[in-house]
């Protein structure tokens, strides 16, 4: 038995599709999600008889610049190999796959606490055709073969077996797809990102269990959950299997028992000679590699000064990030970050949207920063003009002009203001001089009322202390 | 039609229209259904689109269409190994599981001959796949020798050598992994060239084996063999396979003097194994190459006649078991009664539709690449491959082309055949499995004939040296 450090280990290979325009072998557009089942295939994607593979170069170089964000070693060569088993959603009943050399190798991902992920592989693959069960996939008695996903290329991403809690493995997929998103190599509106999980705990003796095929990363981390929990549960009962996952009943089910390893007698397919993968080649990569999140942190952190965790939540996500640089030129970096990561995705959360969904820009956070910051409209107001944005965005100082929502930064009228608060409301003033710090609240409250929000609770604060001492 | 007029004579008398391309094709289809009762040579006769094809040709002919009189094929009969995809022809690489399937797209060299103005007569008969020696293991009819009707015409491109042999204006087009270009070219007394692998596209051809498949020409002359290769040859961007090299006029190479050159005997390939008959005739070959001023010495090749059919079948197999998966009864060609679970469908159909050498080849081809046996078999065969490779290189440092008999016996009956073992059967191809391996470019040379039957030697050359092995075969004048 091997020498585990941690109760629980999980391992993952995830499979994620490549967001080129055409498939990996032949010249047929990808389908999208509500194309018309079998409309984009050809003789290559559909397996007919004479039928010759040739690789799509732009898959390569995609999968090629994964490899280079997860610090893989690149294999000098790229080979494919045939994985022969039978299935009716493949069309040639073998896979076109990486065996025995992969694309890259023994790499690794940080997650969020500095924890490094070895990646011991990553190779390059067609996906299968999808099969639809019309009944339900125990149910139906038939099913009906979809080729529009044939032949698209994914990569698989397996990890070593270095994951300890479902909680780190959720945190690797949302730290890969940071890493996919800033590549541009994956489209997180078409694209499938799907995984298999071998799981093991201490309990059991660390046997171990494969859960296939789980589609989207919060289902992963349900399904580990689920899977951790039953292996403590029932130590003495778990076997060495292969499980599938429920998402409907949120549980996991046995497939197959496995005694030995499946055999996929491996050779090389030899329609697709062996592509040399040169250091030029390499390098011309390199120079089009786009910024990281890791390089966005350091950059964060030296260049605009912002606090570590500050610069690792801009950075986790590419929009925000892009953005934030852009508002960073015209607005001191310390008070864009604090509105991009607080304010902003508040707003968004609230709305539950995505950046890429909603149409707001870094001008229209300029406008809106450029009033907070020379004081002429204060948080609160800015923080409504932010959640309008959200929905639809307009010109911020236009409507801030025709809303009369410019902060009150005439003394004697915001004194004005607080003599009329405090000669309407007695009772509060008598109730502060009893000691009671809350009742002054109310004062203010009363002023931000007449103001419309347009002064700044903290300079009220003070003046109506000066008038009630 | 049996007027032995050479094809660029028939060529510019079909562009003068001194022969109406319509009525000859008519003529031809029916001589072709004539020789099928006899032979047996074709799988289906593609009637339809060669009368078609004619009357398109006749059209151009009479609109006076310039590009029409360059045309290098301009009426001439060409006939595909039926592994070979025509559009919307029948094409089942001699299998039942085939069987009704017509593709949707024209193979690159069918493509080629095509745009040509070569005329598609049909789809010839083969082993199954190209499973075999003497075109027996077919699941349709098995084509006869044309010099004895009780003897085999070699194969697995049977039908192809012998219709070259029989038909008149008529060049054919062949398929070799193993030597089934040369073996049956040998066997019908014609010239059958198998290129370098790569130098013909291999788009469009169903698999056997695809590191070794190639597909070359059959002609009854070798100005034929080199007018095919010229459309045919060249870089195909859709095989991945295909070589990009500079395209040659092999037509150029036909009758240069070969003096001065220098060819290897190869010593293993004669004597014990050889019948008398063929090694006579071939060293009468030989000699006529030295008479035209080639310097002929022995060389001794070991290691391909010795490892060659073992490193051949293990790679060929592995392929081969492979590549038979995707028949499994779901979009084309043969199907069953679908009832059970997915497992127990397509082993009905492929049980079945499968015969019995594609069954034997699939078994010993997933065995050979099986964790635990991988590394014994498979693996192996292919670093053996690569010192074969390794050990004709050499050789090719010091000769221009390397000689041998095409096939140690001459054309056998099928009576003869049915008694030999599966293994037996495999060492006849010892002469031709070793090039086809190495992927080297070999061209059958009727030498003679013995007891009325052909006999062929064999010639060898380095890789992309077609145009020498066209220069030496068309310095030997006794077997035509």
């Amino acid at each position: 038995m091997k020498h585990f450090t941690t109760d629980i280990i999980i391992g993952l290979e995830v499979h994620v599709e490549l967001s080129t325009k055409t498939k990996l072998f032949c010249s047929c557009q990808k389908a999208k999600k509500d194309d018309i089942p079998n409309s984009k295939c050809c003789p290559i994607c559909l397996g007919m008889p004479g039928s010759k593979p040739v690789l799509n170069k732009k898959a390569v170089e995609f999968a090629l610049k994964l490899c280079l964000a997860l610090d893989c070693g690149i294999s000098p060569e790229l080979i494919f190999s045939r994985k022969s088993y039978f299935y009716p959603d493949m069309s040639k009943n073998y896979q076109i796959s990486q065996y025995e050399v992969p694309l890259g190798k023994r790499g690794k991902l940080m997650l969020k606490g500095g924890k490094e992920i070895g990646i011991a592989r990553v190779h390059i693959e067609e996906d299968p055709a999808s099969l639809i069960h019309p009944a339900g996939l125990k149910e139906s008695t038939y099913v009906l073969v979809d080729y529009n996903r044939s032949g698209n290329p994914l990569v698989e991403i397996v990890t070593e077996p270095e994951l300890g809690s479902p909680e780190e493995a959720r945190d690797f997929m949302k730290q890969l797809i940071t890493v996919l998103n800033y590549l541009d190599v994956f489209d997180i509106n078409e694209g499938i990102i799907k995984a298999d999980a071998n799981v093991s705990v201490k309990e059991s003796g660390y046997k171990r269990v494969e859960i296939k095929n789980i589609t989207g990363f919060k289902e992963i981390e349900m399904a580990l959950l689920y899977e951790v929990k039953r292996q403590k549960e029932e130590a003495h009962k778990v076997e060495q299997e292969t499980r599938g996952w429920s998402s409907e009943k949120g549980v996991t089910f046995s497939l197959r028992k496995k005694e030995t390893e499946e055999d996929y007698g491996y050779i090389i397919d030899t329609d697709l000679t062996a592509i040399e993968i040169t250091d030029k080649w390499i390098k011309e990569i390199k120079k089009i590699m786009p910024e990281l999140a890791r390089d966005k942190v350091k950059k964060f952190i030296e260049k605009h000064k912002l606090k570590k965790e500050d610069a690792e939540i801009i950075a986790a996500e590419k929009g925000l990030a892009e953005m934030f640089e852009k508002v960073a030129e015209e607005i001191n970096p310390i008070l864009a970050a604090k509105w991009l990561r607080r304010e902003l995705v508040r707003v968004l959360n609230y709305s539950k949207k995505e950046l890429h969904e909603v149409e707001i820009d870094e001008k229209h956070m300029i406008g809106l920063l450029k009033l907070v910051e020379n004081k002429k409209i204060t948080d609160n107001v800015a923080s409504k003009i932010l959640e309008k944005l959200v929905e639809k965005p307009f010109d911020v100082k236009e409507y801030v002009k025709k809303e009369g929502l410019e902060a009150v930064s005439d003394v004697s009228e915001l004194e004005r203001y607080c003599k009329e608060a405090i000669e309407e409301s007695p009772k509060a003033v008598e109730d502060y001089k009893k000691g009671e710090a809350k009742a002054l609240n109310f004062i203010v409250g009363s002023v931000m009322k007449k103001t419309k929000g347009k002064a700044t609770p903290k300079e009220v604060n003070e003046i109506i202390l000066r008038f009630i001492r | 039609m049996t007027d032995e007029t050479t094809l660029k004579d028939f060529i510019s008398k079909i562009k003068n229209n001194e022969i109406d391309v319509v009525e000859y094709t008519y003529k031809l289809i029916e001589e072709c259904k004539k020789i099928n009762k006899e032979y047996g040579y074709f799988n289906t006769i593609s009637e339809e689109l060669a009368l078609s094809q004619a009357k398109e040709i006749k059209i151009q002919l009479k609109q006076k269409n310039k590009e029409i009189k360059n045309k290098k094929l301009l009426g001439v009969a060409v006939s595909a190994k039926d592994s070979i995809c025509v559009k919307g022809v029948e094409t089942t690489a001699g299998s039942k599981i085939l069987q009704g399937y017509k593709p949707l797209f024209d193979a690159f060299v069918i493509q080629k001959v095509k745009e040509e103005g070569g005329i598609i007569i049909g789809k010839t008969a083969q082993d199954e796949f190209g499973f075999g020696t003497f075109s027996m293991n077919s699941a349709f009819g098995i084509p006869k020798n044309p010099f004895d009707s009780e003897r085999s015409c070699g194969g697995s491109s049977g039908g192809a050598a012998g219709l070259s042999r029989k038909l008149g204006n008529h060049i054919a087009i062949g398929e070799s992994t193993g030597g089934s270009i040369t073996t049956p070219a040998s066997f019908c007394g014609v010239y059958g060239l198998c290129p370098t692998y790569g130098r013909v596209s291999r788009n469009g051809l169903i698999d056997f084996s695809n590191s070794m498949d190639k597909i070359g020409p059959i002609g009854k002359t070798i100005e034929d063999a080199a007018l095919l290769m010229n459309v045919i040859s060249g870089h195909d961007k859709n095989d991945s396979t295909s070589l990009n090299v500079k395209n040659e006029d092999y037509e150029s190479y036909v009758k240069k003097s070969i003096k001065g050159m220098k060819i290897g005997i190869i010593k293993e390939a004669f004597g014990s194994g050889v019948e008398m008959e063929v090694e006579k005739n071939v060293y009468n070959g030989i000699e006529e190459l030295e008479e035209e001023g080639a310097k002929v010495e022995e060389i001794s090749l070991e290691l391909p006649i010795k490892y060659g059919i073992a490193t051949y079948y293990m790679i060929a197999a592995s392929e081969a078991s492979t590549n038979l998966a995707k028949y499994c009864g779901m979009r084309y060609g043969a199907s069953e009664k679908l009832e059970g679970s997915f497992n127990e469908y397509f082993t009905k159909v492929r049980s079945n539709n499968f015969g019995e050498e594609a069954k034997r080849r699939i078994i010993l081809g997933t065995f050979a690449r099986m964790a635990g046996y991988r590394d014994a078999f498979y693996l192996k065969a292919a670093k053996v491959r690569t010192l074969m490779i390794n050990e004709y290189k050499k050789a090719f440092k010091k000769f221009d082309a390397l000689v041998s008999p095409a096939v140690s016996i001459l054309p056998p009956k099928f009576s003869d055949i049915e008694k030999l073992t599966p293994l037996q059967h495999y060492i006849i191809d010892v002469m031709t499995v070793s090039p086809n391996v190495a992927g080297l470019p070999h061209l059958n040379v009727p030498v003679g004939f013995e007891k009325n039957l052909p006999i062929g030697m064999l010639l060898i050359a380095d890789h992309l040296q077609e145009g020498k092995l066209i220069q030496i075969g068309s310095a030997v004048e006794k077997g035509k």
